[in-house]
C-alpha cells in the first residue's frame, strides 16, 4: 500500500508544529516552567470480561502467573489502599497540586477514596472504564463511545463534577477516541506525550488540547519498564528540570509527573521522588498546576 | 584484524569518526507485515509508541541540532526520506548543513525483510529520487529501515549505483562486500554506541557518555597502527530529551578535542577506502581464502 507522503503528518489529529517555529509561549507572570502530577488510579479486575484487552505484559507482580495472578493484582491494589496516601502527602508537602486519572471500576469500588480525593482538592479526569479493559480499535464506534461516556457518567456520580481531562486507560487509545473525547464534551487528552508544550488538535467534533505528559520520566516506564535505579530516575527528573526551566525562558515549558501509587507510593521509592522534587520545586519562577489549569492558560494565550 | 593492510585517513588520523542521527518516520498506522509488527504493544495506533518518537521531530532534533551546530558536526543523518516530504523544516535543515543524507528508507516502520526483487529495485529508485528531488544530492548509502534487510540487499544496493551499506557490524573499519556486480563496501554502523539499545534498559546519560569516551579512547590507541571507524548513532526523540542532551555535549567536546580525529561522513570513510585501500583488502581477503582452500 503506497503512503500518503503530503506535507504533516499521517492522521488528522494534530499538524505538524516544530517548536522553535511557534510563537513564544508564555506562562502567567512570566514563568518558565510549570510542573503538575497526575496521578493514577488504574483498577485491575480479578475476573475481567472475556472480551476485554488489556496489555500482554502489564507491570507489577513478578512473572505472569495463571489468572487469578494474586501478586500482580495485590501488586497494583496496593496502591489505592496505601500508596496514593503517601503519595499525596508528598506532592502536598512541595504544594504541587494534584490531578488524579480515575477509572469507573475505581470510582464504583472506592467511594471513601473518592470523596478523600475531592477533600484533598485533586482534580479528577476520565480514566475509561478499567485498566483491564483496555479502548482499542478492536472496539466498534458505538461501544467506545458508550465507554466514554459511562467513565465521565461514573466519576460526575462519585464526585459531583463532571472532568474536562481525559487519560486512556494505559495510554492506549482507538483511532477514533479523540473525536469521541471531542464530543463527549472533554477539553484536554494526556494521550501523546510528544511535546513539552500543549498543543491543539482537531477533530469532526471540535477542538482538543493535548496535555503531553513527559513520557520518560513517567515512573513506570522509567522505573519499571527501563528498570532505571532510583538514583538514576532523581537525577532525570532534576535535570530534566532545569534544562525545561531555563528553554522555557524562551518559550514556556511543562513538566507533568506520571505517578502510579502502586510503584512510586512504595516506603523506599518515595523518598526518591521527595528528593527530586524538592530540588525542582526550589527552582525560581516554577508554576505548579492543575491540568486544567495548565491548558486554560495555554488556551489563553494561544494565539 | 592482526594481519590486514593497514589503513590511513587522511592527515594521519587515527580514527575516523561519522555521527548519524537517525531522522525517522514511524507511521501512525503502517501497512501489516507478517513478519515484523512496529506497534507489538496495542492493536494498532500505538499512540504511545508513535508519540514517543514523534517528539523527535516536534522538539528533540531542534535541541540536537543546536548542540551539533556548536560543535560544527557534519552528520551522515540516517533518513526515513519520507521525512522530506512530510517535515519539509527538517529536511531544508539538513540540507542547508551540507548533511550527507544517507537512506534509512522511506519509513521506519516499512521493511526490506519480505520485500521481492523487483519491489526492492523500486524501492532504491524511489530513495535516490525522493532524495535527489529534495536536496540535489546523489544518494551514496543506506542502513536498512529500521536496520532490515534480506540476503539480496547488498547485490541490489550495488545495483541501484549505491556505494555504502551500514548494516555490517563486524569490524572496526570498511569492509568489503562481494556482490554480482559493482562495488560496495560496508561502512561500520553501532548498536553499542547507539542511543536507542542503551536507554532501552537502566542505563542512564552519564553511562552513555563513558561508553562513547572508552570506546573512543580504545580506538584510538588502535588507530595509531591502522585507522579505525566509530560511529556514533544517535535519535532526536532520544538523545534530544532535556535530560540527555548535555550528555551530548560532553561526548562530542571529549572526541572531538583530539587532534588525530577525522570527522567525516559515510560516504568520505567509503570513498578514502575504495581509492586507498580496497583492492589491498580484496588481495588479502583472497589470500585468506587460499590459506583456506590449502587445508
Amino acid at each position: 500500500m503506497p503512503a500518503d507522503r503530503s506535507p504533516g503528518m499521517d492522521h488528522s489529529h494534530y499538524s505538524y508544529s516544530p517548536l522553535p517555529s511557534r510563537n513564544a509561549l508564555k506562562w502567567p507572570n512570566e514563568k518558565p516552567l510549570a510542573v503538575g502530577a497526575l496521578v493514577l488510579l488504574e483498577h485491575y479486575e480479578w475476573d475481567p470480561p472475556q472480551d476485554a484487552y488489556s496489555l500482554r505484559n502489564a507491570s507489577g507482580g513478578l512473572i505472569k502467573l495463571p489468572a487469578p495472578d494474586y501478586v500482580q493484582l495485590t501488586h497494583r491494589e496496593y496502591g489505592h489502599r496505601v500508596g496514593i496516601f503517601r503519595l499525596l502527602d508528598t506532592l502536598e508537602r512541595y504544594k504541587i497540586p494534584v490531578t488524579v486519572a480515575v477509572d469507573a471500576l475505581t470510582a464504583l469500588h472506592y467511594p471513601w477514596l473518592m470523596k478523600h480525593l475531592g477533600e484533598r482538592n485533586c482534580e479528577i479526569v476520565g480514566h475509561g472504564i478499567s485498566a483491564s479493559r483496555l479502548i482499542t480499535s478492536k472496539m466498534d464506534r458505538g461501544t467506545e463511545a458508550e465507554v466514554i461516556a459511562n467513565a465521565l457518567d461514573m466519576l460526575e456520580q462519585a464526585t459531583g463534577v463532571r472532568p474536562i481531562g481525559w487519560f486512556s486507560p494505559e495510554g492506549v487509545e482507538s483511532a477514533r477516541t479523540p473525536e469521541l473525547l471531542a464530543a463527549a464534551g472533554i477539553q484536554y487528552v494526556c494521550d501523546w506525550p510528544n511535546d513539552e508544550q500543549p498543543y491543539t488538535m482537531t477533530t469532526p467534533n471540535g477542538n482538543l488540547t493535548s496535555l503531553p505528559l513527559f513520557l520518560e520520566i513517567d515512573d513506570e516506564f522509567a522505573l519499571w519498564n527501563r528498570r532505571a535505579s532510583l538514583a538514576s530516575w532523581e537525577n532525570m527528573i532534576v535535570s530534566a528540570a532545569h534544562r525545561l526551566h531555563s528553554d522555557g525562558r524562551r518559550s514556556a515549558r511543562h513538566m507533568m509527573f506520571t505517578l502510579r501509587p502502586w510503584l512510586t507510593g512504595q516506603p523506599f521509592r518515595i523518598r526518591a521522588l521527595d528528593r527530586a522534587l524538592a530540588q525542582v520545586m526550589s527552582l525560581e519562577g516554577v508554576w505548579p498546576v492543575h491540568g486544567s489549569e495548565l491548558i486554560a492558560a495555554f488556551n489563553n494565550t494561544d494565539s | 584484524m592482526a594481519d590486514r593492510p593497514n589503513i590511513s585517513w587522511p592527515n594521519g588520523a587515527r580514527v575516523a569518526l561519522w555521527v548519524a542521527p537517525n531522522v525517522e518516520h514511524y507511521e501512525y498506522l503502517p501497512p501489516r507485515d507478517a513478519r515484523r509488527n512496529p506497534w507489538p504493544r496495542s492493536p494498532h495506533p500505538d499512540v504511545q509508541g508513535y508519540s514517543h518518537r514523534d517528539y523527535g521531530n516536534r522538539v528533540g532534533f531542534w535541541r540536537m541540532l543546536e548542540v551539533l551546530d556548536q560543535h560544527d558536526v557534519r552528520c551522515t543523518a540516517s533518513t526515513n526520506l519520507a521525512v522530506f516530504e512530510h517535515y519539509p523544516d527538517i529536511g531544508k535543515s539538513m540540507a542547508d548543513r551540507g548533511w550527507e543524507i544517507m537512506s534509512h528508507g522511506i519509513y521506519n516502520t516499512r521493511y526490506l525483510s519480505s520485500m521481492s526483487d523487483q519491489d526492492e529495485r523500486e524501492f532504491y529508485q524511489d530513495c535516490i529520487d525522493t532524495l535527489h528531488r529534495h536536496t540535489g544530492q546523489k544518494l551514496r548509502g543506506m542502513l536498512g529501515p529500521a536496520v532490515s534487510n534480506n540476503l539480496r540487499t547488498p547485490d541490489l544496493m550495488a545495483e541501484a549505483g549505491l556505494t555504502y551499506h551500514a548494516d555490517w557490524l563486524h569490524d572496526d573499519q570498511p569492509v568489503p562486500i562481494r556482490v554480482d556486480g559493482g562495488r560496495l563496501v560496508s561502512v561500520p554502523y553501532s548498536i553499542e554506541l547507539n542511543d536507542v539499545p542503551v536507554f532501552l534498559h537502566h542505563h542512564d546519560t552519564s553511562d552513555f557518555v563513558e561508553i562513547v569516551k572508552a570506546q573512543f579512547d580504545t580506538l584510538y590507541e588502535e588507530g595509531a597502527g591502522s585507522g579505525r571507524v566509530m560511529a556514533l548513532a544517535l535519535h532526536p526523540y532520544l538523545m534530544g530529551m532535556p535530560h540527555r542532551i548535555d550528555g551530548l555535549d560532553e561526548m562530542l567536546d571529549y572526541v572531538l578535542g583530539h587532534e588525530l580525529v577525522w570527522q567525516a561522513t559515510a560516504s568520505e570513510i567509503a570513498d578514502h577506502f575504495i581509492e586507498h585501500h580496497y583492492e589491498d583488502f580484496v588481495d588479502h581477503a583472497v589470500s585468506l581464502q587460499e590459506v583456506n582452500d590449502a587445508r
